[in-house]
């Protein structure tokens, strides 16, 4: 058990935590509601409180050989809070895929170490009593599943099984990585608007080399400094120490823009904008361009960040993360940049995640 | 034969001729020149333009507000003259970039790909351009019937270029910073003849140089609204005539009215119908205004009647204004004798017009009814006389004339010629202003020497030695017989000579 404010390594994820880790997962999906806020914890801290702390294990820690297996929430949040997990989708999820490959999972990680996937995973874990990896995918939250590092180092994301609250199931195998997130789409609205997904069944072994490290670890202690409510700027300060994000500015919200144009139709999302006045420096405009998620900053109309750096605001009253939909004219806000982890600069990362994929045939600033 | 200009065309000239001139245009310089217009399908396409470059954004350029932001950042990096966009893609926000850029933003309604090729087509040929612009300002001043109309249009489409009608110094229309000298501004003139007319009209522009226009495009935009103008005079000064012919002749009938019948009750006379048409009012209170020349020299020409009906009218078009003997007659009517607030308004206003005719104004008191009016102009007009010992400008309101008034009326000169017979002796006397200044101030202060002294601000003896002086001249002012008539022949000499030159010797 950590101490409250603790920030470093830990072993064990405990009823404690659980705050911190949902906070700092929120961090990394900064376009997230807070629509399962209470039912998703309380249901995470009975767990911990029943089954004992969950193992956090470096993949390092674990033998090669041990079988993996990733797990995620697909589809909507405002759907999964509508129809609220019956509690067994995620483990019934894993168990279809230990059928069906006649293995028995030792360890499992999350697809992406934030939004609501960084908590089903430790549930799933506390489930089935095994470890957690402390490693995932993204690093980060991205829209489509195979938006991995473990695509990118070529492990296939199927067999995969998507379990729905309505008890049904969809099992899905495919050649092609990408080809599944179009499958499951199609099947998310019938099984109940979200579904449990287990994906990536892979090996220790070869997440040493293909997942990110050190990602669930990294959100506990980002959320434990932004439960510590305190100065904005002294946050910032301690938050670039964590995760290497600096604020590119202060401003004022001068403007929402929702203008219907032509989207890139494999992402789904509205683009709309944001328009800031800056606040003391060089008072420059602001526009920041929103999709599912913050996707480009223009300072005066030059690209100063992108994706898939990872852009989020912080409301200076608060003090707190703001959420997309949450943002009014007036409101007064840090702009934040983190750097998303290094594979995503990588030609083929920023092909997959890139302004490209959003529609802005722009370079990237860490690029150009 | 005067040669077309070749000069690259500017933003200013481009956003007057179709298809800008419907644009929403936010213009940073007009000055700037436009030498190429291209057609930017890709942020590629802006990165490559070379400065003084007119970019019309489509397609990939244009999908969104960020778009628009960066191709404004890319402007301004690569100096372009302006960025053309379609109004789907521009928001309140990118105006304000454009702004905080100091680069030019013109937001079209129309299909992008059009409008560069027409663009294309003007930035090639600056010349014919500049005809299509001559051309729809020929248009626009045809359609003028009025003077500040036609100076309305040259104002609007000479843009920063003030342009003023001016008529003996005095600015008739338009805008009077037209006149003020500037550095870096030249002033062009062209002379615009009212038919008929002997003195000519100036139409004035302060062309700034460098600056959008051209100065002698101006000349030649400033020549093609003359025949408006003339037009437009020609019209005006017909309708001012016959409506100065018409409140004459209904002032006359309005003065018969109050003549002829019961001249002891003046007040019940109503004011007839015909008096309503013409926009006057005849009311409870009729304060009268007489406006005339400080010198006058008989009845005024009918351009200074135009002109003075001009500037008295301007914001009180129903108020009267009927030439009479040497001066004009208004009025303003209210319900309340005591409401004074509108006609001080409106004298403050005249004030510099006043000056500049060299016009002095006396104000009657209010009286009611058409007789009330007659009373009130007769007092305005003497009000008026008194007024004129302070110069132009002056204005004297009857409440404080009072008995005076009958002084202004003494025929100065001619008394002073009834001196020149009578008083001989004193006329050829070197000294005879003092002599008739001391007289003049004994007989005002009733005879006390003292007082007299104090008020010339000389020694008692030497009001009495002038005094012995005076009596040996035929001064003698203590005979009861002759006092009237020489204090008034005193007052009219001092007051001739204090108008006079002060070296002048006598006349």
């Amino acid at each position: 058990m950590t101490q409250a404010g603790y920030v470093g390594a830990s072993s064990s994820i405990t009823v404690d935590d659980v705050p911190a880790l949902y906070e700092g997962a929120k961090f990394y999906s900064p376009a997230v509601g807070d629509a399962n806020k209470s039912s998703i914890n309380s249901w995470l801290a009975g767990l911990l409180d029943r089954n004992g702390p969950v193992p956090l294990l470096k993949v390092e820690g674990v033998p090669p050989e041990t079988p993996c297996v990733s797990v995620c929430v697909l589809g909507s949040g405002s759907a999964m809070a509508d129809l609220p997990p019956a509690g067994d989708e995620f483990e019934l999820a894993v168990r279809q895929i230990e059928r069906l490959q006649r293995v028995s999972f030792g360890a499992v990680y999350p697809l992406a170490a934030a939004t609501i996937s960084a908590l089903v995973a430790v549930v799933t874990a506390a489930q089935l009593k095994v470890p957690l990896l402390d490693a995932d995918g993204m690093g980060r939250a991205f829209a489509l599943i195979h938006h991995t590092a473990m695509h990118l180092s070529g492990v296939s994301p199927t067999p995969l099984a998507a379990v729905g609250p309505t008890g049904e199931s969809v099992l899905v195998e495919v050649p092609a990585g990408p080809r599944a997130d179009r499958m499951l789409r199609a099947n998310v609205d019938t099984v109940g608007g979200w579904a449990a997904l287990a994906a990536y069944p892979t090996t220790a072994g070869v997440l040493r080399r293909a997942a990110l490290p050190g990602t669930v670890s990294r959100i506990a202690n980002v959320g434990r400094l932004l439960l510590d409510r305190t100065d904005p700027d002294l946050l910032v300060t301690r938050l670039g120490a964590i995760t290497g994000c600096r604020r590119l500015a202060r401003g004022r919200i001068a403007e929402l823009e929702h203008l219907s144009r032509p989207s890139d139709v494999t992402i789904p999302a509205h683009p709309s904008s944001l328009v800031v006045d800056e606040i003391g420096g060089l008072g420059r405009q602001l526009r920041i361009e929103l999709r599912s998620e913050i996707v480009a900053v223009f300072a005066d109309g030059a690209l100063i960040a992108g994706a898939p750096d990872l852009m989020c605001l912080l409301d200076v009253s608060r003090g707190a993360l703001a959420t997309l939909d949450s943002l009014e004219p007036g409101d007064v806000i840090d702009v934040l940049v983190t750097p998303a982890d290094a594979v995503w600069y990588s030609p083929r990362g920023i092909e997959m995640v890139g302004m490209g994929s959003h529609g802005i045939p722009l370079a990237h600033p860490r690029r150009r | 034969m005067r040669h077309p200009s070749t000069l690259p065309i500017t933003l200013g000239e481009l956003a007057r001729i179709q298809p800008l001139a419907g644009a929403e245009t936010h213009l940073a310089d007009p000055a700037r020149k436009v030498e190429q217009v291209v057609l930017a399908e890709t942020f590629e396409r802006l990165r490559r333009c070379t400065p003084h470059v007119l970019v019309v954004l489509h397609d990939e350029a244009a999908t969104g507000g960020w778009s628009l932001a960066s191709a404004l950042h890319l402007a301004w990096e690569r100096n372009l003259s302006a960025v053309v966009v379609s109004r789907a893609v521009a928001g309140g926000s990118s105006v304000a970039l454009a702004e905080r850029l100091n680069m030019s933003l013109i937001v079209i309604d129309e299909d992008p790909i059009d409008l560069a090729l027409q663009l294309a087509g003007q930035v090639s040929a600056p010349a014919a351009a500049r005809a299509l612009r001559q051309a729809r300002l020929a248009e626009l001043l045809a359609e003028q019937t009025g003077i500040r109309g036609v100076l309305g249009v040259l104002n609007r489409e000479l843009q920063q270029v003030p342009v003023a009608l001016v008529m003996g110094g005095v600015v008739i229309a338009g805008q009077s910073a037209a006149l003020t000298e500037r550095p870096q501004v030249r002033q062009i003139e062209v002379e615009v003849h009212a038919p008929g007319e002997r003195s000519a009209a100036r139409l004035v522009a302060a062309v700034p140089v460098p600056g959008p226009a051209a100065v002698d495009q101006v000349e030649s935009l400033l020549r093609l609204a003359r025949p408006s103008l003339q037009a437009a005079w020609a019209l005006s000064r017909l309708d001012a005539a016959t409506r100065a012919a018409h409140e004459q002749a209904a002032f006359g009938l309005l003065r018969r009215l109050a003549g002829e019948p019961t001249p002891s009750e003046p007040a019940e006379i109503e004011a007839p119908s015909w008096a309503s048409e013409l926009g006057w009012q005849v009311g409870e209170a009729n304060r009268a205004v007489w406006l005339a020349p400080v010198r006058p020299s008989g009845e005024p020409a009918p351009e200074i009647t135009f002109l003075v009906r001009a500037s008295w009218q301007r914001g009180h078009t129903t108020w009267p204004l009927v030439a009479e003997g040497d001066g004009w007659i208004s009025w303003h009517s209210a319900a309340d004798p005591d409401d004074v607030s509108a006609l001080r308004r409106a004298l403050a206003t005249f004030r510099e017009s006043a000056v500049a005719h060299r016009l002095v104004i006396g104000v009657g008191r209010a009286h009611a009814g058409v007789g009330g009016l007659m009373r009130s102009v007769a007092e305005a007009r003497l009000a008026a006389h008194v007024a004129r010992e302070d110069g132009p400008g002056a204005v004297q309101w009857f409440d404080q004339v009072g008995a005076n008034a009958a002084l202004a009326w003494l025929p100065t000169t001619e008394i002073a010629q009834v001196a020149d017979l009578c008083l001989e002796d004193l006329m050829a006397a070197r000294d005879r202003a003092a002599l008739v200044q001391t007289v003049l101030a004994v007989l005002d202060a009733g005879g006390s020497l003292s007082q007299a002294s104090q008020q010339l601000g000389v020694h008692r003896n030497t009001v009495l030695a002038r005094l012995a002086r005076a009596r040996q001249f035929g001064l003698t002012f203590e005979e009861p017989g002759q006092r009237l008539a020489l204090h008034v022949l005193c007052y009219a000499l001092a007051s001739l000579w204090s108008d006079a030159t002060p070296d002048a010797d006598g006349h």
